[in-house]
């Protein structure tokens, strides 16, 4: 019974038409399609607009599909501004920062670009706002996000915190973020259309006690035409809660204009 | 659990320091990319006239593609720049790309070098791109459009100055020259692309409809990859706006300024990359900066010394030049 769920979930993902709007497939934005933000913003004036469906296969409870809608706007210079949210279809049983229908708001600034000596160095700053379902306080985080390349590969690490403003039950009071990844334009020289990423994270636990969910994933941005990329992911926590994550994959496509 | 978050707060506060401290070096740079600008025009080129997209997509490789490889061969192996890098340019060109290429794959030892310099050349380059995709819509009025993104674009700190430059004098340090002279092959296909870059826009314009466009680039771009396929080192100096889109030039001086400026930019660079008199990538990066700020930058207008004043003729002429007899190198110019 579970494998089917898992299989026609799976079938769902890959079909559902999803858009994420990016002009530059190698530039990576939160969850499009893993979870890996590299230190460069989008460029000062651009605005895009993606969107993704993630499903969740859990080791205890029911499977989740996660809408993921994002705003990017290159506002400033070197700044880029998040507006996320994320809309679960099991709601009630969200635990953590990043309740169901939470609206986000984020600030990502560059502080430099990499040169040979000096690695790229940017820090988010994010609100997220009680407007979901069982959600209560404004939360705060904190992440220094840093990208380092060697030759083509690029290597990046987020390191984050955040703050509940006021955790419910069992629910941590904050808890630290650790993701790192690498990513490797595909196709040199004579194609430029692809990126692959992989990634490798932990975190602390959304309810006291319980240990880190750490896990793996893998993910593709593809440019599709100038102003369309196509990403897809996939991934798994193998270590953590019982609610972890056995299988997670991911579609999304970004607009840039 | 109370010591986790201040932890945190601590570990993202020493990152910030590190940073801070690092800020104190020359080469902490920020990235300052900017948005080409927002028009109903955007992409008309690659929409509506893919063939001459397809084309500037692969002169976008050629540059990168040459910089990367001068730097990791330090320039001193002929064949890997004459042969390899250019016939994996010539090879990318043949794929007919409809996108246009990710010059950070290309060469992301160059982009880390002279990043300013890179920016420069991709703002500049995003002119070009506008003004194509202008000159290939069906617009009523293409002067006012034309002002538009030239205002865009001199709003960018990184905006090549619009005034003319002597180019037979920035063609004259001690380095000059040095890159044509070792690599003539791919020195002749870069002044190609510079070529195609400048000549379309007098046959675009007197084409009223975009079946007329179509055609009427079909003879150049036959043109240029008989240039691709045999370049023509006999030129002795870059191809100048004036000269192959005089129209052009004389309705948008500024523009046509903008365009020879970057394509003697680009000169000038492959130089510095080629040249033995800055042995180190440190100093090679120096004196990429020192000359796009101090020489092509509008920033540095007021200071400037390759600034032609006005009323004086400029000396950068009869495009492309035949190699002249005279030892003195230049083609009249």
């Amino acid at each position: 019974m579970k494998r089917n769920t898992f299989r026609i979930a799976l079938l769902l993902v890959l079909m559902v038409p999803t858009v994420v709007w990016a002009l530059d497939h190698d530039n990576l934005d939160p969850n499009r399609p893993i979870a890996i933000e590299d230190a460069f913003v989008m460029p000062h004036g651009e605005i895009g607009v993606e969107g993704g469906v993630l499903f969740n296969d859990r080791k205890q409870g029911k499977s989740r599909f996660v809408f993921q809608p994002q705003l990017i706007i290159g506002a400033f210079a070197n700044t880029q501004l998040e507006l996320s949210s994320n809309l679960s279809t099991d709601p009630t049983t969200v635990v953590g920062d990043d309740k169901s229908g939470d609206l986000t708001v984020g600030v990502l600034y560059e502080l430099n670009t990499e040169t040979l000596n000096i690695p790229a160095f940017a820090v988010r700053v994010g609100l997220g706002f009680p407007t979901g379902v069982n959600s209560k306080g404004v939360d705060a985080e904190l992440t220094g996000v840093m990208t380092r390349s060697f030759g083509r590969w690029r290597t990046h690490l987020n390191v984050g915190y955040t703050f509940l403003g006021s955790p419910q039950g069992n629910e941590r009071s904050g808890g630290y973020r650790v993701v790192a990844a690498v990513s490797y334009p595909l196709g040199y020289p004579t194609s430029f259309r692809d990126t692959i990423i992989a990634n490798v994270f932990t975190r602390q636990s959304s309810s006291v006690g319980q240990p880190n969910p750490t896990g793996i994933g893998v993910g593709l941005r593809h440019q599709v035409s100038s102003r369309i990329v196509f990403d897809m992911g996939l991934g798994t926590e193998f270590a953590g809660p019982p609610d972890r994550s056995l299988f997670f994959s991911t579609v999304g496509l970004s607009v840039g204009f | 659990m109370v010591h986790k978050p201040v932890l945190a707060i601590c570990s993202l506060t020493l990152i910030l320091c590190t940073v801070s401290a690092l800020s104190a070096c020359a080469e902490f740079e920020q990235r300052d990319k900017r948005f080409y600008y927002r028009a109903l025009w955007n992409f008309a080129l690659r929409e509506d006239l893919k063939e001459l997209d397809i084309e500037f997509n692969g002169v976008d490789f050629g540059h990168s593609n040459l910089y990367e490889n001068l730097l990791l061969t330090g320039a001193k192996d002929v064949p890997a720049i004459e042969e390899r890098a250019r016939k994996e340019t010539l090879r990318f060109i043949d794929s007919r790309p409809v996108l246009n290429p990710n010059e950070e794959a290309i060469a992301p030892t160059y982009m880390k070098l002279a990043w300013k310099a890179q920016n420069t050349f991709d703002e500049a380059h995003a002119l070009h791109r506008s003004t194509y995709d202008i000159y290939v819509s069906d617009l009523a009025d293409r002067k006012a459009a034309i002002r538009k993104v030239l205002a865009y674009y001199q709003d960018s700190e990184y905006a090549i100055t619009a005034k003319r430059l002597d180019h037979q004098r920035l063609d004259t340090f001690p380095y000059s020259k040095s890159f044509r002279r070792k690599f003539p092959l791919f020195n002749a296909t870069i002044w190609a692309y510079h070529y195609l870059q400048v000549v379309v826009y007098d046959v675009l314009a007197a084409s009223p409809d975009l079946q007329s466009k179509q055609k009427a680039v079909a003879p150049i771009l036959r043109t240029y990859h008989g240039y691709l396929d045999k370049p023509p080192v006999e030129w002795t100096f870059m191809p100048m706006t004036e000269e192959l889109s005089p129209k052009f030039a004389a309705e948008y001086p500024e523009i046509a300024n903008i365009f020879n400026n970057l394509h003697m930019m680009h000169d000038n660079i492959s130089d510095i990359l080629t040249t033995d008199l800055f042995p180190t990538w440190e100093e090679k990066r120096k004196e990429i900066y020192r000359v796009t700020q101090a020489y092509y930058w509008a920033s540095a207008d007021a200071t400037n010394p390759f600034i032609v004043p006005a009323g004086q003729p400029h000396h950068s002429g009869s495009t492309p030049a035949m190699e002249p007899s005279a030892p003195s190198g230049h083609s009249g110019h």
